[in-house]
């Protein structure tokens, strides 16, 4: 666990520095992980995926398939990784605010 | 930019020139000695290798001792094994009884060759994973203590016998296809944290990790519940979901498997089956744990045929003859009851009373 602080308010991270509430996500947030996840600047493409992971999360209650997530953004997961180079699930789902992937990752 | 997917080192740099010059062209082997192999090619090459046995989990420093061995005898070449013994790969005869000499001055176990009890594979326990039920390394070096001799060869088997150890039911290694296997099984219903679940977890997921369907979603709390009746404590759903926890130390501990194989050789390959339910976690030495496998050891190498595996053993006298030699007690929990347990069942009038 630790705390940073983002725009003024402390915001508590797991020891993967995932948000321990998902609740504490806001775009500030994305941007802050933006820097401990190697992505230099958050462009127009890097908002469609984690809008994208957002909804989805949203609506279904989980992150979606790798493939799914390429199909559906446009993105090939060469590209994901080019924009996330922490990858799609340490990277994009950091940055969108989901949950720390589980099972044997 | 690091450089990155260029794959492991291509094994032909490392492998002895000896190697290479016969690749693909060995003629047979032979065993000299326990835990000895010699291969001859066909060009007449001789290549010894001897197989030490490792504990899998290992310091730098010994790294560096058997690279040191490696680099005195085999001008730096070694091998692991796939059941993680090491190899030391001799091209020169005349340092063969050297090498065997300061292997045994300083005690590394030399054997697990053929006929024998090679080195158990097993998993993380205690030591890295968050699903070990038991310990891994603990049970190893304990099971092991009692297999010296089988595994050095101044205990005769009469067919090679497998162990493997997993610390939980996801069974990471070869527990499922093992003569004999320890598997770490959990005996109490989980325990969720809604709160925790409602923010970490992915509902679905955890819904759908469960095997017999005891897992339904309580939107109420964003949360799951488990159905106790249903449960039968595989912890599945613990690994995806971190806010559920199953661990109990009392009620924890290990079941042991037995009669799986791997190789084609006479019988198509079998998995391990229950014999033993539950054995309670004794750390440091698991001593009925031990005394289990000690037990199954020996009932088999007293009565099996030569070149016959624990399982083909078993097919051959039937499963109520081996319960009855092994001294073990058959109980409900021995009856398959998941999905296509009916093929498990007897279906003929035929038995020993
Ligand atoms: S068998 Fe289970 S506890 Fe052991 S290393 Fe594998 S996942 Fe972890
Ligand atoms: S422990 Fe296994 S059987 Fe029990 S609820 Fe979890 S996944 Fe289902």
């Amino acid at each position: 666990m630790s705390l940073v602080q983002v725009k003024g308010t402390q915001v508590e991270l797991d020891e993967d520095g995932f948000l321990v509430d998902p609740e504490d996500w806001s775009e500030e947030m994305a941007a802050y992980f933006a820097t401990v996840e190697e992505v230099a600047d958050l462009t127009d493409n890097h908002w469609k995926v984690i809008n994208y992971l957002r909804d989805y999360f949203k609506k279904f209650g989980v992150a979606p398939m790798i493939r799914k997530l390429c199909k559906d953004t446009g993105f090939s997961l060469k590209e994901i990784y080019e924009l996330f180079p922490s990858g799609p699930a340490k990277g994009a789902c950091k940055l969108a605010g989901l949950p720390k992937p589980t099972g044997c990752v | 930019m690091a450089r990155t997917d260029f794959g492991p080192p291509d094994y032909r740099e490392m492998v002895p020139p000896i190697i290479k010059e016969n690749y693909g062209d060995w003629k047979y082997h032979t065993v000299p000695r326990p835990g000895v192999l010699r291969h001859v090619s066909n060009s007449g090459a001789v290549l010894h290798s001897v197989r030490v046995a490792s504990p899998r989990l290992v310091s730098s420093e010994w790294i560096h001792d058997i690279c040191d061995i490696a680099e005195k005898y085999c001008d730096g070449y070694l091998r692991f094994t796939t059941r993680n013994n090491v190899e030391f790969l001799v091209a020169d005869e005349t340092k063969l009884e050297p090498l065997l000499a300061e292997l045994d001055e300083k005690d590394y176990l030399i054997g697990g060759v053929g006929l024998s009890i090679s080195n158990v594979v097993h998993t993380q326990g205690w030591i890295h994973c968050k699903s070990a039920v038991t310990d891994a390394s603990g049970i190893t070096k304990s099971i092991m203590d009692e297999m010296t001799g089988y595994f050095t060869g101044k205990q005769k088997v009469p067919a090679r016998l497998r162990i493997a150890v997993a610390c939980c039911v996801n069974m990471c290694g070869a527990c499922h296809c093992s003569d004999i296997a320890i598997v770490g099984i959990h005996r109490t219903v989980p325990r969720i944290n809604d709160e925790m679940a409602s923010r970490i977890c992915e509902i679905p997921t955890t819904v759908a990790s469960c095997p017999t369907g005891a897992i339904r979603p309580n939107p109420k709390l964003k949360s799951v519940e488990i159905n106790p009746e249903k449960c039968m404590m595989c912890g599945n759903c613990t690994v995806v979901c971190p806010a559920i926890k199953i661990m109990d130390p009392v009620n924890d501990g290990v079941s042991i498997w037995v009669g799986g194989k791997v190789s084609n050789a006479r019988t198509a390959p079998m998995f391990s089956r229950l014999a033993i339910p539950f054995i309670p976690n004794e750390p440091p030495r698991w001593s009925t744990v031990t005394a289990a496998v000690k037990n199954l050891v020996e009932v088999w190498a007293a009565n099996a045929r030569d070149g016959e595996r624990m399982g083909e053993w078993i097919g051959r006298i039937g499963w109520e003859r081996f319960f009855k030699l092994a001294d073990l007690p058959f109980t409900d929990k021995h009856i398959d009851d998941f999905t296509h347990a009916k093929t498990t069942f007897r279906s003929t009038t035929q038995f020993k009373f």
